[in-house]
């Protein structure tokens, strides 16, 4: 368990480095960016594969409470799992790292549309005691946990196409170390305006 | 060997130039000596030194900087009538390599940092030198004058012109002598051959031809030619996803004109040789040391990216630097180093930290002495390290301003990693991250050594009896 919120933490920590490096001086570090999507993916499959179901949404089913991951800490409305209607949205939260990636990229494209919908559920549904700063956090961790499951086995599911000059740089920020998974995804504009913040910021990017 | 500063060169605040923004000013109070150049009362972001490198002879040495600035110091020469002061180097130019640049393509700035320079061997009374950016390689004159003409007939000593009337003799012009100028001119600017950033330039044994490296290709050049290079290595997948690693640091063999080797980010280096064939996509030699698994963390893969590579000067030998190690690999065996040096495995422990402050992206240098016995790299907290190869001892050193009082002998510091902390030594948490040593230079053939210490340079030299 605490191999997965310690990916949980650096799969949000990346995922925040990958996105500041967008407005950095001198262009997108190609180098420095592969190092953190590598990373990224290490602790992607660890959280994936870590076998604790219901954890995905980084939250602890019951007391006691989990020392220093702010956003794990069990505030009161986290107690339950995600209703089903969430649960529906993402068939195979746990899918394991090795599936194909066609049939994984084609039910992460289908549970796009519902995501915001169980995401709003849980934002709505819960109310922490913590306030807005543990809204807040919560708001993190079902982002990072819809991320993780959308990206499936490629970056590039959410690569758009960028203007021809920049192109090229960006291609590379979100390039396979997923070697071993080929497969282009690509997900409709109009899907992803729906997602919320954190997505937008790696689909732009 | 036992080190003494020797001097010390502060970056001057009044001829810094504000960059706006971008820039951070860091109040650091000090002591000032009679010297006026020496009182600083603040430090830019501009003035953080990105390299140092000796000259051929050590008479010179260059320093460049975030602001795209070159210093060079000249070693003064050694008087009889000073016998105890070796030579001290001095200020000798200051020049302007490279300026912020914006690619209208892309929208995109290009930094002015100064990654990399490179000297010429001397050929003539004027010094050449390389230095670059993330996209361009300049070649910069440095030359003395010392003498200028006087007299001219048409001109007076302004300049401005005569009146013909009042011309009513000819004479000669003469040389006469004047205060020493030195100057810099640009004699070739090497562009447009590069989409990802050059992290290194190497100049050829030949003297006639360097390359360039950049996170995917390597670009021959020929000194004369500025329109046109070769491209001798490309690792771009034709699709970008494929993506597994990138070319981190490149030098050509210091004897073998057609013998190169890159490393990369996957810790691996490769010697290629353009005999071969004109595209050296296929590596002559491949050097990996196989992973230790029980090692194995979420950053294993950043930690063994190569940060630097160099060969000794005897051509044998090459030496690697991650971020935990040095490594010495013998050009004859491709399946592990020879040697390995740990230089800060304290750090082990602590990579999630390290890399949320991403202070494990670092990339830290690492240098080989004048006979190849002691080799050098740097640390955090202004520690640097060196490692004798012979007796297999090694010191940390630091680079800090009290250690750098005239006379002074550097004393070999500790950092304690656990248990009871002994007086001298310092504790792992209490290392100061931000005062990191990535770039040392050591001169060619004495024991000299150029130390970069975010915007200072430390000069230490062996201590004569």
């Amino acid at each position: 368990m605490e191999f997965k919120l310690e990916a949980h933490r650096i799969v949000s920590i990346s995922l925040g480095k990958i996105y500041n490096s967008r407005g950095q001086r001198g262009g997108i570090k190609l180098h420095k960016n592969l190092l953190v999507s590598l990373v990224l993916r290490s602790a992607r499959q660890v959280y994936l594969s870590d076998p604790c179901p219901g954890l995905y949404l980084a939250g602890s089913p019951v007391p006691p409470p989990q020392p220093g991951e702010p956003a794990a800490g069990p505030p009161a409305g986290w107690g339950e799992p995600p209703p089903p209607a969430a649960r529906a949205a993402w068939p195979e939260p746990e899918t394991p790292p090795e599936r194909p990636a066609g049939p994984d990229a084609r039910r992460a494209v289908d549970a796009e549309p519902a995501a915001p919908g169980a995401g709003d559920t849980l934002q709505g549904g819960e109310e922490p005691a913590g306030g807005a700063a543990a809204e807040e956090e919560e708001m993190e961790t079902g982002n990072v946990a819809n991320l993780i499951s959308i990206f499936g086995s490629s970056f590039s599911g959410l690569l758009r196409k960028s203007p021809a000059g920049g192109r090229e740089e960006a291609e590379a920020e979100e390039s396979g170390p997923e070697a071993a998974e080929p497969g282009q995804i690509c997900c409709d504009q109009p899907v992803l305006r729906d997602i919320n913040p954190w997505s937008t910021a790696i689909v732009a990017f | 060997m036992v080190l003494q500063p020797s001097e010390r060169h502060y970056r001057d605040w009044s001829d810094r130039r504000w960059k706006g923004q971008e820039s951070r000013v860091l109040t650091d109070r000090l002591q000032s000596p009679a010297d006026p150049r020496r009182s600083v009362n603040s430090v830019m972001l501009a003035d953080i030194i990105s390299t140092v490198e000796f000259n051929h002879t050590g008479e010179l040495l260059a320093t460049g900087d975030k602001g795209g600035r070159v210093v060079i110091f000249q070693r003064e020469q050694e008087s009889k009538n000073q016998v105890h002061r070796r030579g001290e180097y001095n200020v000798y130019s200051t020049f302007q390599s490279h300026e912020p640049e914006f690619d209208y393509l892309k929208s995109l700035e290009i930094e002015e940092k100064i990654n990399k320079i490179r000297w010429l061997p001397q050929q003539n009374a004027a010094y050449f030198l390389l230095s670059t950016n993330d996209k361009t390689v300049k070649l910069w004159k440095v030359s003395e004058r010392d003498k200028r003409p006087e007299g001219y007939n048409l001109k007076d000593e302004e300049g401005r012109l005569r009146d013909p009337a009042t011309i009513t003799t000819l004479r000669v012009p003469v040389l006469r002598p004047m205060d020493l100028m030195v100057e810099a001119t640009p004699r070739r600017v090497f562009a447009n051959a590069h989409t990802y950033h050059i992290n290194s330039i190497s100049v050829n044994s030949d003297y006639e031809t360097y390359m360039s490296a950049d996170d995917l290709r390597i670009n021959l050049w020929n000194f004369e030619i500025t329109n046109q290079s070769f491209n001798i290595v490309d690792i771009k997948p034709a699709n970008m996803e494929e993506l597994t690693e990138v070319i981190t640091a490149a030098e050509f063999h210091p004897h073998h004109c057609n013998t190169f080797v890159y490393s990369s980010s996957k810790g691996t280096i490769r010697l290629c040789d353009m005999r071969a064939s004109a595209l050296c996509d296929r590596h002559t030699k491949f050097f990996e040391e196989p992973e230790d698994p029980s090692n194995r963390s979420f950053f294993s893969e950043i930690i063994s990216s190569i940060s630097d590579v160099k060969f000794s000067h005897s051509g044998r030998y090459i030496m690697t630097r991650d971020y935990l190690t040095v490594k010495v690999w013998d050009l004859n065996m491709e399946n592990r180093p020879i040697e390995t040096y740990q230089v800060h495995d304290y750090l082990r422990s602590k990579l999630c930290s390290l890399y949320e402050n991403d202070c494990i992206f670092d990339k830290f240098e690492c240098v080989w002495n004048g006979s190849d016995s002691v080799i050098m790299t740097g640390s955090y907290n202004n520690f640097f390290r060196m490692f004798d190869r012979n007796t297999k001892r090694d010191v940390t050193l630091e680079a800090s301003r009290e250690n750098s009082k005239p006379r002074a002998i550097l004393k070999p510091r500790k950092v304690c990693v656990g248990g009871k902390r002994r007086k001298d030594e310092i504790s792992v948490d209490s290392l100061d991250f931000s005062k990191k040593i990535l770039h040392t230079a050591w001169h060619p053939s004495e024991n000299i050594i150029a130390v970069a210490a975010t915007n200072n340079l430390y000069i230490f030299q062996d201590k004569v009896n």
